[in-house]
């Protein structure tokens, strides 16, 4: 099998459509964000961590799909460059650094399990990874450490995290596998195989 | 081994048999053998494996798209299900239908320099070849364009000349003038003769293509090769055989319906000096239409003529200038993917009717909703949504996916799932955007008979289509555009039969041989 | 000017910025955004700011109206970074605000912070003005060795982005007429339920897309040995000038800040 040959180009591109989906979903979000954070004052800032979880769900979307080392730290970077790049962020190249760390956070679960296992523990375990590296990287950035309002940003964070990263990766990688796009990746072999493995196939076996 | 035959033959397969893990087999025992320079057309049914043929001679079966692969396939005597594709392409040129899949960078000039970059040819000879794989194509105006601004014929201009640069000794073409008007399909088609080219050519408009190659070969349902043979005497001693697998032949039956008297009473839809912009530019400009109950209206022109803005605009969809009156309206895209909304193609198709019957439930009426008329608008409220949606996968032959989800349908099959769905909601008039677009001769001729017993209950019916077999088996009357403007609007036999004012014609996209025919008007092939 | 947003397309007039290396412009932002995390008292991200904005904006020809409106669109961030930091940092109490305490300490940290925000977003958006995406993937190929793979990989990704915001409407507009009881004329509707289900349909069909793309790219021999590249990006000395004077400012700007004793870090905030 090819699955240790490293990224091929059909992961890459698939790596990059996610990053640009993603980017793009933002992007439109982040359009009508701004009047709403402004309209809750302090609480603006603070709002930001109930969606956070979503900015991430790239990650570990792209290593239950792709399944190789690194696939969530490359498909985040790449995610920071199209907003950098493509979608004038002004956050700035910073974006590259946060990328990669919010990679890092959502993958080491994944890297644990030498990539092998995908069950809901997994993408539990990935939402809290990713949202504590979250909150790290914030920390040094914007000094919450010494703000008063620590342990919600921390708490809010990793729920969000949780939910919007971990699980709904998981519902959102079989409802796609579900539709045919993902037959020729690592997620859509996996499901043949559990699929021929559970019953036959109502087709004919096939020929070869 | 090999024999001096097969030293010779730019391609060559012998017992190919493909399947698609968890599907049965899609080609069977296929033996194949195209000799340098020699021109090929593939035919078959939808769902043949054609387009699996030509992905297995790329090398894209099974190394990109995994399948089950029995056989030997030779391309320029590489085995090509062990040459990497990208190593193949040093020989093969492909072109598919769809530029959107193939145009992958974001200029035309980076577009076409692309390929000789990868084969690295010296940077001073690329700008040079670049111009005359454009020219080549009709296409040198367009160097300094972005691809995303193209149109359809303009990018798949483009994409032949990318295909073209490298001089490949054999070309793949996968009905790369699917999505063309009849004028711009025959304008590629004639580019696609290229000398010393060998080539496997899939085309379902044989109409437009004029330079057909000289040999043809014909897949079964079943994905075995049944004909092989010279094109003029498969076409014309076959042509039952084809006919009956379901395989479109060229001048095949374009005869007009009878004329049916234009209903008395109120259209169902009305529009007044209708009006768009687009982009900064006028693109639909002082359209009037009326669309009348139990007529179904073809709207027909050249790519970008504004055909499937009238829609949005009829359907309120997009900003306008001018009114649009009447009742309420049903609309089927263009892409039938974007409009699915439920992950199995029976709730796709029962969703219209449940929740018409959630709001009929709601509101406690059982009497037809205000602007609802006839039969067909009281219908929906009543039956059982899971019924209706049975019945109409049943109707466009889709009643065994049932389960499937949308999205893992064929195209075809797609195209026609979204028009069964857009057809049970009980709108007063539907609009329909290229609704046989992909189809073979059987599926084109179920989807057209639902939309004519669509229009038979008292709907109106306008269908935007470049297939002159579904005007000529539906429509009423035809609306040619051009430029955003209505040209002529007239009844479909007086406006395309053969004593036709050939400028009406021209602006149609349509030209010789391509006009409907009086009975008795044959062209030969 | 209206229409669909144009994604990585430089603003169509020349300037020197439009004609410097794409990634020297890069690296350089990165490096003054980096330099930026380090202090949090208002001098240094203003001085910065007020030297290197309107210099980049005048070598981009910029028009002040653009420039402004991008400043615009960042502010509400901005201030929502100062009105948080205002109210919740330790520190002697300047006023009172709907019952939440605002520190000295508190305005100037928030306030470098909203700068920093500033001045690092018109910074982007100079660069995003001033630079064709497309060009800065050849450019990192040919200058950061960036892999053939990793640059059309991403190129492949650009053209799917070209087609979103229409692939949006159109599918937002097809999903909304599946509604039986729906007028002609209504607005779209925005439910969650609807955008989630617009959303889904807009990543299949660029997963889809992107596969056919991949293909495509192989089909042209992309992977097939050593490459040549056809339109080479320039780097030159003009590129080194520009590299050397705004590093050298940011860098000015840190020294002068630090001697003069205005330059605050976390580290001394803390201590
Ligand atoms: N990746 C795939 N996985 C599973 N089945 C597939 C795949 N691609 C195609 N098929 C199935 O294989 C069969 C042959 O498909 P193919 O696209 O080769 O047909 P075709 O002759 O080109 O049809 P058309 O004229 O509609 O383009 C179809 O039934 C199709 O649904
Ligand atoms: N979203 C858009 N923004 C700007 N211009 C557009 C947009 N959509 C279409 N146009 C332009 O409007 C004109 C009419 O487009 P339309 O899609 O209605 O053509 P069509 O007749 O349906 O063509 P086809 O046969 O290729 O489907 C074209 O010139 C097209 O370039
Ligand atoms: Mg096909
Ligand atoms: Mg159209």
């Amino acid at each position: 099998m090819s699955a240790r040959r490293g990224l091929t180009l059909a992961d890459l591109v698939l790596l990059a459509v996610l990053a640009v989906v993603f980017g793009f979903l933002y992007w439109a979000l982040v359009q009508a964000w701004g009047a709403l954070q402004l309209a809750m004052g302090p609480f603006g800032d603070l709002a930001q961590h109930v969606l956070a979880g979503g900015w991430m769900i790239a990650a570990p979307l792209a290593t239950y799909i792709v399944r190789k080392p690194f696939v969530g730290i490359v498909v985040e970077i790449v995610a920071a460059f199209v907003e950098v790049a493509f979608l004038a962020s002004p956050v700035g190249p910073m974006l590259l650094l946060v990328g990669f760390v919010q990679g890092a956070g959502a993958e080491l679960p994944f890297a644990l399990t030498r990539y092998r296992r995908y069950g809901w523990g997994v993408f539990v375990a990935s939402g809290v990874s990713a949202g504590l590296a979250s909150v790290a990287l914030g920390a040094v950035r914007f000094g919450w450490l010494q703000q008063d309002w620590f342990a919600w940003r921390l708490g809010l964070t990793v729920v969000s995290s949780v939910l919007l990263c971990g699980l709904l990766a998981r519902v959102l990688g079989d409802a796609l596998a579900r539709t045919g796009v993902l037959d020729n990746t690592a997620l859509g072999r996996a499901r043949r195989v559990g699929a021929a493995a559970a019953e036959r196939p109502h087709d004919e076996v096939p020929v070869a | 081994m090999t024999t001096a035959l097969h030293e010779t033959a730019v391609l060559e397969t012998s017992g190919l048999t493909v399947a698609y893990p968890g599907h049965r087999a899609v080609l069977r025992d296929v033996d194949l053998e195209v000799a340098p320079g020699e021109r090929v057309l593939l035919l078959g049914p939808s769902g043949s494996g054609k387009s699996t043929l030509l992905r297995v001679l790329a090398g894209v079966v099974p190394q990109l798209v995994d399948a089950d692969v029995a056989g030997r396939v030779l391309v320029g005597g590489r085995d090509t299900t062990a040459t990497s594709p990208a190593d193949l392409a040093r020989d093969v040129g492909t072109l598919g239908q769809d530029p959107a899949d193939q145009l992958c960078l974001p200029t035309v000039a980076d577009e076409v320099a692309f390929p000789l970059e990868n084969r690295a040819w010296p940077v001073a000879a690329i700008d040079a070849a670049v111009d005359r794989a454009l020219a080549r194509v009709g296409a040198a105006h367009l160097r300094h364009r972005r691809t995303a601004d193209l149109s359809g014929g303009e990018g798949q201009r483009v994409a032949l000349a990318a295909t073209l640069v490298a001089d490949p000794r054999l070309l793949l073409l996968d009905e790369p003038t699917a999505l063309l008007d009849p004028a711009a399909a025959r304008a590629v088609g004639r580019l696609l003769h290229v000398d010393g080219a060998a080539q496997v050519l899939v085309e379902h408009r044989l109409d437009e293509v004029v330079d057909l190659p000289p040999r043809t070969l014909v897949l079964g349902a079943d994905g075995r090769l049944v004909v092989d043979g010279p094109t003029r005497e498969v076409l014309h001693d076959e042509a039952a055989h084809l006919a009956t697998l379901g395989v479109r032949l060229p001048g095949a039956s374009l005869e007009p319906p009878p004329a049916r008297a234009v209903p008395a009473g109120a259209p169902a839809l009305s529009a007044r000096g209708l009006a768009v912009r687009r982009g900064g530019r006028e693109v639909l400009r002082g359209v009037d239409l009326d669309v009348r109950p139990g007529r179904v209206t073809a709207v027909v022109g050249l790519n970008g003529s504004g055909k499937s803005t009238l829609l949005l605009a009829l359907a309120g969809l997009l900003p306008h200038a001018g009114t649009v009156t009447g009742g309420s309206v049903g609309v089927v895209f263009q892409r039938p993917e974007q409009q699915f909304l439920t992950r199995r193609v029976h709730d796709e198709v029962a969703w219209g009717p449940r929740r018409a019957g959630r709001r009929a439930g709601r509101r406690g009426v059982r009497r037809p909703g205000p602007g609802r008329r006839g039969a067909g608008g009281a219908g929906a409220g009543v039956r059982d949504p899971d019924a209706v949606a049975a019945d109409a996968l049943a109707a466009v032959h889709l009643a065994h996916l049932a389960d499937r989800d949308p999205f893992r349908l064929s195209g075809g099959q797609q195209r026609r799932l979204s028009v069964a769905a857009a057809a049970v909601c009980g709108h007063d008039v539907l609009l329909a955007d290229e609704p046989t677009f992909g189809q073979d001769a059987r599926t084109g001729g179920a989807t057209a008979a639902l939309l004519r017993s669509l229009a038979d209950e008292g709907r109106g019916l306008v269908v935007v289509t470049h297939d002159l077999a579904l005007v000529a088996a539906v429509a009423d009357e035809v609306v040619v555009l051009r430029d955003g403007r209505v040209l002529a609007h007239a009844p479909t036999h007086a406006l395309l039969g053969p004593d036709a004012d050939p400028r009406v014609m021209v602006a149609a996209g349509l030209v010789e041989g391509t006009r409907l025919r009086a009975a008795g008007h044959r062209v030969p092939a | 000017m209206s229409g669909a947003p144009r994604f990585g397309r430089a603003l169509e007039h020349d300037s020197v910025l439009h004609r410097r290396n794409p990634t020297v412009k890069l690296v350089v932002l990165l490096v003054v955004s980096t330099v930026l995390l380090v202090p949090v008292d208002v001098a240094t991200p203003l001085l910065v700011g007020l030297l290197l904005v309107p210099a980049g904006a005048a070598a981009g020809r910029l028009p002040v109206r653009t420039l402004t409106r991008a400043a615009l669109a960042f502010a509400p961030f901005a201030l929502s970074i100062l009105a948080v930091n205002a109210v919740t940092r330790d520190g002697p109490v300047v006023a009172r605000v709907a019952g939440m305490e605002v520190t000295g300490t508190g305005l100037t940290v928030g306030t470098s912070l909203a700068l920093r925000t500033l001045v690092v977003g018109l910074l982007a958006f100079v660069l995003t003005a001033t630079t064709d995406g497309p060009r800065l993937m050849t450019s990192l190929h040919q200058h950061a060795r960036l892999p053939a793979h990793v640059t059309y990989a991403v190129l492949a990704g650009y053209r799917v982005l070209e087609g979103l915001p229409e692939a949006w409407t159109t599918i937002r507009r097809a999903q909304a007429v599946r509604d039986p009881g729906r007028r002609r004329g209504a607005p779209l509707p925005r439910d969650p339920a609807s955008l989630a289900r617009a959303a889904f349909a807009l990543l299949v069909g660029a997963l889809r897309q992107g596969e056919r793309l991949a293909t495509s790219l192989q089909l042209r021999g992309l992977g097939s040995g050593p490459r040549t590249v056809h339109r080479p990006v320039p780097l030159g000395p003009a590129d080194a000038v520009l590299a050397a004077s705004a590093l050298g400012t940011c860098a000015l700007v840190v020294l002068v800040t630090w001697r003069l004793g205005w330059l605050l870090t976390w580290g001394t905030l803390a201590g």
